[in-house]
């Protein structure tokens, strides 16, 4: 089967998805979504640019923070709330990628770390604002996106647009650049390419995005809290990007899926959940060493 | 500026590494259309000497003109843009990009166009880069991955992604290195004759004295870091000073 019909498929499929689906695992279906932008969005980084950042929930917590605050205090509608988020988590991936994408290697995780530590911070002790430990709860959208299945639409279509600019993007010139500075700044530079600025761009879009995904999340999910903006928060998407492979454009999408649904399953049997999951997590990496993608492009390619 | 009519000229450029004078002093007017080879044993600050003036560093101090504007300290994406190239003593390519993609990669550069997002890259420039390819003999190596190519093969990408900037001065460091003997004369033949063709000004350092005499139209020496000689092959190879630090007693004539 070709592409675009493999895409069709799948699109339809996920519309179709939550008929068939109760409350509690449209919920779910919708959590998939969010993480897998978050995923591709942090992979834009990662698996294109060459950057490991240690912070990329720095701006999925402020896309969170800034719709529940919008929306619990202010008492705005969606359409206010949505925008705002991203124009949050582009200033902050803005000011952030400033003063971090001039580093390289391990100086840049640390600054990407640093940075969202002082996030978790603020998030903790502006009490004011966001509740500090409690964080916001409470949080439901307006007329018909509080029920579940309108809500994934609504997530599913946004999801989807983002996902494509992001795969236009990888595609074009400015991607290809991306992935040739990714081994080799310096050349890129002597081909008369500033290095820094298309790093900085790149690194303000994938908070944008991460922000987008925090901002579905915050609603879908009720709440939002401090937690979101911990270190531990940073190291899931990049453990779904390892685990679904980096290398490849859906491989964060199918390691977000894989990695919900684990947990989803998991935590339904054992209150030592985390501890299954990491081990579970640590033999697959072992296995595919590129990922799942990795592997059933292997396997494809092999049988070809 | 001391040479009005340099296509490239250097004033009193130093650079220090700690307590290593790398650079001393160097002053050097390159005209256009020249082959210029700079030479020196190891460590003489053949490397460092690009290095400053395509601005992966800055000098310690001193000065340098592109075509009658002061270039000093500026990054290496303005200098490619204004048209000065360079390979590197050490490969530096796309390793884990296509060869094909190597070279979009730096069209992209030279036509300003890595900010769009349109179209896709993978298909861009095709004929352009099918020229440059036959340029340096490539040809047909186009959808390989640029790492698994052969050492002289890398090499030779790496010129045509230089020449891809369609640079007025190009900047070689060692661009024959690792190769064997045969296939050096037949590089360096064909960086001649491409800079003749183009109308190029060359730069290149060189430790093979076939190599440096096959196509050098002038000769700088440099010696810990400061300039010991200067002048037309014949003549810089006459030079007993020259003999004695670089070439060694026994020079054997080159045809
Ligand atoms: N980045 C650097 N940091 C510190 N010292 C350096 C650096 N680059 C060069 N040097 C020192 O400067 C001096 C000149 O080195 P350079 O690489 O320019 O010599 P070269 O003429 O290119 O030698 P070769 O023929 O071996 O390539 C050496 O002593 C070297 O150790
Ligand atoms: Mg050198």
């Amino acid at each position: 089967m070709n592409r675009p019909s493999l895409l069709a498929i799948a699109i339809l499929a996920a519309i179709a998805l939550p008929l068939g689906l109760t409350d509690f695992w449209t919920f779910i279906a919708i959590e998939v979504l969010v993480f897998a932008l978050y995923a591709v969005s942090f992979n834009l980084l990662l698996g294109y640019g060459g950057m490991l950042s240690f912070g990329h929930a720095a701006f999925f917590g402020v896309g969170g923070y800034t719709v529940a605050i919008l929306v619990k205090h202010g008492g705005l509608p969606l359409a206010v709330a949505f925008p705002a988020a991203l124009a949050m988590s582009a200033i902050t991936a803005a000011i952030i990628g400033f003063f971090s994408v001039r580093r390289i290697g391990i100086y840049f995780a640390m600054l990407t770390f640093a940075f969202q530590m002082l996030l978790y911070t603020v998030a903790l002790k502006a009490t004011g604002l966001t509740g500090g430990d409690d964080g916001i709860t409470g949080l439901k959208a307006a007329g018909a996106l509080s029920k579940p299945i309108y809500y994934y639409w609504f997530a599913l279509i946004i999801v989807i647009v983002a996902l494509a600019l992001m795969h236009r993007i990888v595609h074009s010139p400015f991607g290809m650049t991306l992935q040739a500075l990714r081994g080799n700044p310096r050349r890129v530079e002597y081909v008369g390419i500033n290095v820094r600025t298309h790093q900085l761009a790149t690194f303000v879009l994938a908070g944008t995005i991460a922000g987008l995904a925090g901002a579905i999340f915050a609603i879908s999910s009720g709440n939002v809290f401090p937690g979101w903006l911990n270190w531990t928060a940073s190291a899931t998407p990049i453990v779904m990007a390892v685990l679904g492979g980096f290398r490849t454009f859906i491989g964060p999408m199918v390691g977000a899926a894989v990695y919900v649904m684990l947990e989803v399953v998991i935590s339904g049997h054992t209150e030592y959940w985390p501890l299954i999951m990491g081990v579970i997590i640590v033999v697959l990496v072992l296995m595919m060493p590129e990922g799942i993608m990795g592997m059933t492009r292997r396997i494809r390619d092999g049988k070809r | 500026m001391a040479n009005a009519d340099a296509l490239f000229h250097v004033d009193g450029l130093s650079k220090q590494f700690g307590g290593v004078q790398a650079l001393a002093n160097v002053t050097m007017s390159v005209a256009p259309g020249e082959l210029r080879a700079v030479i020196g044993p190891n460590g003489a600050g053949k490397s460092t000497f690009f290095n400053t003036i395509t601005g992966l560093f800055p000098p310690t101090s001193g000065n340098v003109f592109f075509q009658g504007e002061r270039i000093t300290g500026q990054p290496p994406h303005a200098l490619a843009r204004i048209g000065i190239g360079r390979t590197f003593q050490i490969t530096s390519i796309f390793r884990e990009l296509t060869v094909r993609e190597n070279l979009q990669v730096a069209l992209t550069g030279r036509e300003r166009r890595s900010w769009s997002i349109w179209p896709k890259a993978r298909t861009m420039n095709m004929p352009r880069v099918r020229e440059l390819l036959a340029l340096v003999g490539l040809t047909d190596t186009g959808t390989r991955i640029a790492g698994t190519l052969s050492h002289g093969d890398q090499k030779r990408l790496e010129l045509a992604i230089a020449l891809a900037g369609q640079p007025r001065l190009l900047l070689l460091d060692e661009p024959t290195a690792g190769m064997a003997a045969q296939e050096r004369l037949a590089s360096i033949h064909l960086v001649g004759s491409l800079a003749r063709e183009l109308g190029l000004t060359v730069i290149f350092t060189e430790h093979d004295m076939a190599v440096v005499f096959a196509v050098a139209t002038v000769i700088t020496v440099l010696h810990q870091g400061a300039v010991l000689a200067e002048g037309i092959p014949a003549a810089v190879r006459a030079m007993p000073a020259v003999q004695q630090v670089y070439l060694g007693e026994a020079v054997a004539p080159v045809e």
